[in-house]
Parts: C-alpha cells; structure tokens; sequence
C-alpha cells in the first residue's frame, strides 16, 4: 500500500494537506488531513463535555456520599480520571472514530492506510495524550502536527492513525451548461478543439467556480469577474470570430465555454 | 478531457446513490459484519465506482466530482478491507477479564525491558545511596522536601501523629484516591515517554532510583531503618514494581518505534503495550490502598514486624502472580 503526502490547491481558497491512497486494485484517492486549528476546537468542544460530565458526576457524588465524604470524594476523583482517557478512546473506538467534539467538526480519526481505527489504537493514541500535553496547552502535540508530513500528533504516530476532514458531500449538481440545448461555439470545431487543448485544468476549474458562484458574488464583482475571464479567453486562448462573440454577454460566453470544455462533443 | 460528463453523470449516478445508501447502513451497524449478498453487492459498486473515480482522474475536469467520488471511494474500501472486530464480544465481561492472564504473560514475553528498567533504575539508587553516604551535604540537592532530609524530625511527627490518622478512614479514602491518580499519572507519563526513544524514560527511571538510594541511605544511616522498611514497603512492595513495568512499556514502545518496519504484527505489539499500561494501574489502585490504609499506620498500633511481614507476603504473591500465571498453558501451547 503506497501512501504519499502532498500539497495541492482544490477547488476551494483553503490550501490542505492530503494523503494519497493507492488500494491493491490500484485505485488512488486522496484524504483531506484535519489541521491544528479545526482539531483544537473539536478538543475545547470534549473538553467542556468532559468537565460538564465530570461535574455533573462530582455533584452526584457529593449527595450519594454526603454521609461518607472521604469515600465520595476517593469515588469521584478516580471516576474522573477514568473519564478523561476513557471519553476519547471509548468514543473513537465505537462511533467510527469520532468524539462530539470531532463530529461537530467533521473530522475523523482513522488507520494510516485509510481504514476505520481499531480499539486498541483508540486507546493508545487517547493514552498518549500525557505526552503531547506536555509542557502545557499540547505544545508537544502542537509540534508534533506541525512538523509531522500526515499531521500526526505523537499519539497518533504511535497509534498509527491519523485525523481527516469529512465535510459531507452531495452529487454535484447540474451546470449551467448543462441546461442549454444549443451552443454556438460548436459551429467552430477548429477553434473549440483549441480552446479544449490550450486550457489547464486551473483555468477550466476557475471558468467552473465563476459560473457556480454566480448568485454568490456582488452584480458588479461578477461582471468584472465574467469579463476580465472572457477576455482572457478570446484574445490568449480561443479567439471566436468577433461576429459571433459581439452578440454575446460575457455570461455566456463562458457558459459556452465550459460546455466546450466538460461537455458533449457530439456535433449538434 | 475526453469524457463527456453529463451522459456519464446521468448513466453512473445511480450507482453512486445505491453505493451511498449501502455505506450509510453499513456504517450505523455496530458490528459491521456483512452478509454474503452485500458483501458481493459492496465488492461490485466499489469496483464501478473506483473505474469512475480513475475516468474522472484522468479525463474530465470536474474536481467537485473527483471529490465526491474519492470520498465514497474511500469509505467503500474501509468497509472492504476492515476486518472488523466483533462488537459484541468486547462487552462481555469474560473478554474483560482476560487481562489479569495477559498481564503477567506479557510482562515475561517482554522481560528484557523489565531488566532495562531495573538496571537504571538500580544504577540510580547506587548513585543516589553513594552520594548521601559519602557526601551528606548532597541532600539538600538530590532530596527536594524537607520530610525526607531530616528523618528523625519525621519519624518523631510520624509516631506522634498517631491521634489524627486514629479514627479517619474518610481522610485515608481521599488521601489513597490522590495517591492512586497521581501514581498512575507518573507512570503513565514514564510508558509514553518512549516515544523520546527511551531517553524520557530512562531518565525518569534514573531520577526515581537516585531519590530511592538517597532516602534508603539517609534514613538508615540515622538509625531509622526499620522505620522506613515498615513505612514504605507495604505499598512500595508495588508501587515500585508498577514504576518499573512502565519504564519496561517505555523501552518497548521505544524500540516498537525504532524497528516499525520489521515488526508486522503492529497490531499486537501495541496490545502488549497497553496491557502493560492497564496491568500496572491495577497494581498502582492496590499500592494506593494500602499507602493510605496501612502504611501510615506506625508502632504501637501496627508493630513494625507485622507491616514487615505484610509487605514480604505481598511480594511473594506479586511474584508469583507475574512469573507463573498463565504459564502452564503457553508452556502446552509451545509443545
């Protein structure tokens, strides 16, 4: 199983760090690794729910007890401590990997060669945590995501798992290009077949996300925003007849574009 | 850019959305455990779906897509290849209580890092009981309260302090309840600092046998011998032991983490480390009973032969209890 770590920009602003999964039956897929920040909120979210239980357990113990303080307080002080390693290991090892904390924020713990973790690793990479603690406020465990390539707290490099984002995700939907029954742009094969050779993928990408995000963007940002790619793509890369394109909105053009670029080939 | 995304969006989203809702109900069931027809239906979808993930990869600019299918992707083959481990079987109390056998077998399975954790350990009480026995003044540096730097001051308040331990069972409950967490903190921290490849270990090792030799030498030199022998021991008998099966969990993570390309087994080389982790936390639970309950018991009320006695009893069977349990049994299994 070959794993590799590497930088990329998808189609989000964010830039991540993923881990490349090659199965025996040579298919590869990539997993977005969860970064500090994302994972030292989900810790301050179990923290409060440890707390919280652990109090609400303090003064449960405190009435049961109230007869035999020294026993309560033998009692409650062992159940918490229990409690504080037994919280994320439990949690981790039964629920797919996932605290409250984790789940809030979509993130996952599972085996370095993408598989669930097992029970045991639950409880070692959640033991561990006396060492990445250290000195105080995790600065081990801090340093350890930093400098590791699978952002690896030390728990997580003896456990051998590592933390990933899970964002749901839906089928996309349907393009804007998708709707149009008729493209002009396919009447110049010769300059489509350019356009579709000369684009990279980032432009494609970039053609993509403008059209989605239409409704997103303020009018006059997304006039300037269709304009300046469509004249960027008439005069570098595909240059239309000018005929044609005057008849056009900037929109459009673009619209058609990427119904060049992603769509059906079949002549019309 | 040679796929035409919307026929094939239209022709293989149906098999995304059947593969999608399999994963949902597989993933809710705690055992996960597959029958034979799902199991064939899994295998197919995952197939198909990895062939559109690499069309995709390779022919289509769409990374939302790419994305999406990566990600069930993903989630099929942890289904596929996780053997997983069946659910029901970890609540049953029997499983549980397998660990008081897998204790003592691991810890002679891995009894060269016991000896490890001994050898430091012993090399600190010679420094730290030479340097009190030839240097007195060293004290003040290797003893850090002042209990342990004057011990006839502190066998005096001890003896005399009889009246507030009499009749305070409560007081020992929470006392014993602080000892047992911080021990089983200390020794914790000494089993993951392994992970520093040993060194964390073996300096924390070494710190606690140079105080071990410094207090022995101390209070032996002022004549307060029996004393200590029948304070400490009682609970020392297995607080001691416990410190060095962490330092032994210590080396061995150490060197799990040194040799991880060899070892294949990573599955139960961690498992030992944790059984070594639960199995001296046991140990530490009893050393806090009794440091509380018993050892803070001095003459007249306890004779110091007795808690003597006690302690030498408790070793035995400590000793015993590691090095024979389970023992006959591997023994037949190997022949």
């Amino acid at each position: 199983m070959v794993s590799e770590k590497r930088m990329t920009q998808p189609t989000g602003a964010s830039t991540s760090v993923e881990l490349t999964i090659a199965t025996p039956e040579g298919v590869l897929f990539r997993l977005p690794l969860a970064g500090p920040a994302s994972r030292l909120y989900a810790m301050l979210v179990d923290i409060v729910i440890v707390l919280g239980t652990v109090n609400g357990i303090g003064l449960l113990g405190y009435v049961i007890f109230a007869k035999v303080p020294g026993f309560g307080f033998m009692v409650i002080t062992l159940a918490e401590f229990a409690i504080g390693f037994a919280y994320g290991a439990l949690l981790e090892g039964f629920w797919n990997g996932q605290t409250i904390g984790k789940r809030l924020f979509h993130l996952r713990v599972i085996d370095q060669a993408g598989l669930p973790l097992r029970i045991e690793q639950a409880w070692v990479r959640n033991l561990m945590r006396v060492f990445d603690a250290l000195p105080f406020a995790y600065l081990m465990g801090g340093i350890s995501v930093l400098s590791s390539p699978l952002m690896q707290r030390f728990g997580d490099r003896v456990a051998g798992t590592l933390v990933v984002r899970q964002t749901p995700l839906a089928v996309p939907a349907e393009e804007s290009w998708m709707r149009q029954k008729y493209n002009s742009f396919q009447e110049y094969p010769t300059i489509a077949v350019h356009l579709r050779r000369e684009a990279t993928p980032e432009l494609a990408g970039l053609i993509q996300d403008a059209l989605r995000r239409r409704n997103e963007l303020a009018p006059y940002a997304r006039r300037e925003i269709y304009r300046e790619l469509a004249k960027y793509l008439q005069s570098e890369i595909s240059p239309f007849p000018d005929e044609l394109v005057e008849r056009l909105s900037d929109e459009q053009y673009l619209i058609n574009s990427s119904g060049i670029l992603f769509g059906d080939q079949r002549p019309s | 850019m040679i796929l035409n995304l919307e026929r094939f969006q239209v022709q293989a989203r149906p098999r995304w959305t059947s593969l999608e809702s399999l994963l949902g109900a597989l993933e809710s069931r705690p055992d996960r455990r597959l029958n034979p027809a799902e199991a064939q239906q899994l295998q197919e979808l995952y197939a198909q779906t990895a062939t559109d993930l690499n069309r995709v990869t390779h022919g289509a600019l769409a990374p939302e897509l790419r994305q999406y299918l990566e990600r069930l992707v993903a989630r099929a083959y942890a289904e596929l290849y996780y053997a997983p481990p069946t659910r029901s079987e970890i609540w049953q109390p029997r499983r549980w209580l397998r660990i008081f056998r897998a204790f003592p077998e691991t810890f002679r399975r891995q009894s060269r890092y016991f000896a490890l954790a001994v050898l430091v350990t012993v090399l600190g009480c010679a420094l730290g009981g030479l340097a009190v026995r030839y240097d007195p003044a060293s004290v003040d540096v290797l003893l850090p309260a002042d209990y342990l730097r004057n011990p006839g001051q502190r066998v005096h308040e001890e003896e005399q302090g009889q009246g507030e331990h009499r009749n305070s069972a409560q007081t020992e409950a929470a006392f014993s309840a602080q000892l047992i967490r911080h021990n089983i903190q200390v020794a914790l921290l000494a089993a993951a600092l392994g992970v520093t490849f040993g060194i964390g270990t073996a300096l924390l090792l070494f710190e606690n046998g140079i105080m071990l030799g410094a207090v022995a030498v101390r209070y032996t030199q002022q004549g307060f011998g029996l004393f200590m022998t029948a304070w400490l021991l009682p609970h020392g008998v297995f607080e001691i032991p416990s410190i060095l099966i962490a330092g032994q969990a210590g080396f061995y993570l150490a060197r799990l983490l040194l040799h991880r390309r060899e070892d294949r087994n990573v599955r139960q080389s961690m498992r030992d480390w944790l059984v070594l982790v639960a199995g001296l936390a046991m140990m530490l639970v009893w050393a806090g009973i009794m440091e509380a309950f018993f050892s803070q018991h001095h003459a007249p009320v306890l004779p110091y032969e007795f808690k003597v006695a006690v302690a030498v009893a408790e070793l035995a069977l400590l000793t015993i209890y590691l090095l024979l349990t389970g023992r006959r049994e591997t023994g037949a299994k190997a022949r």
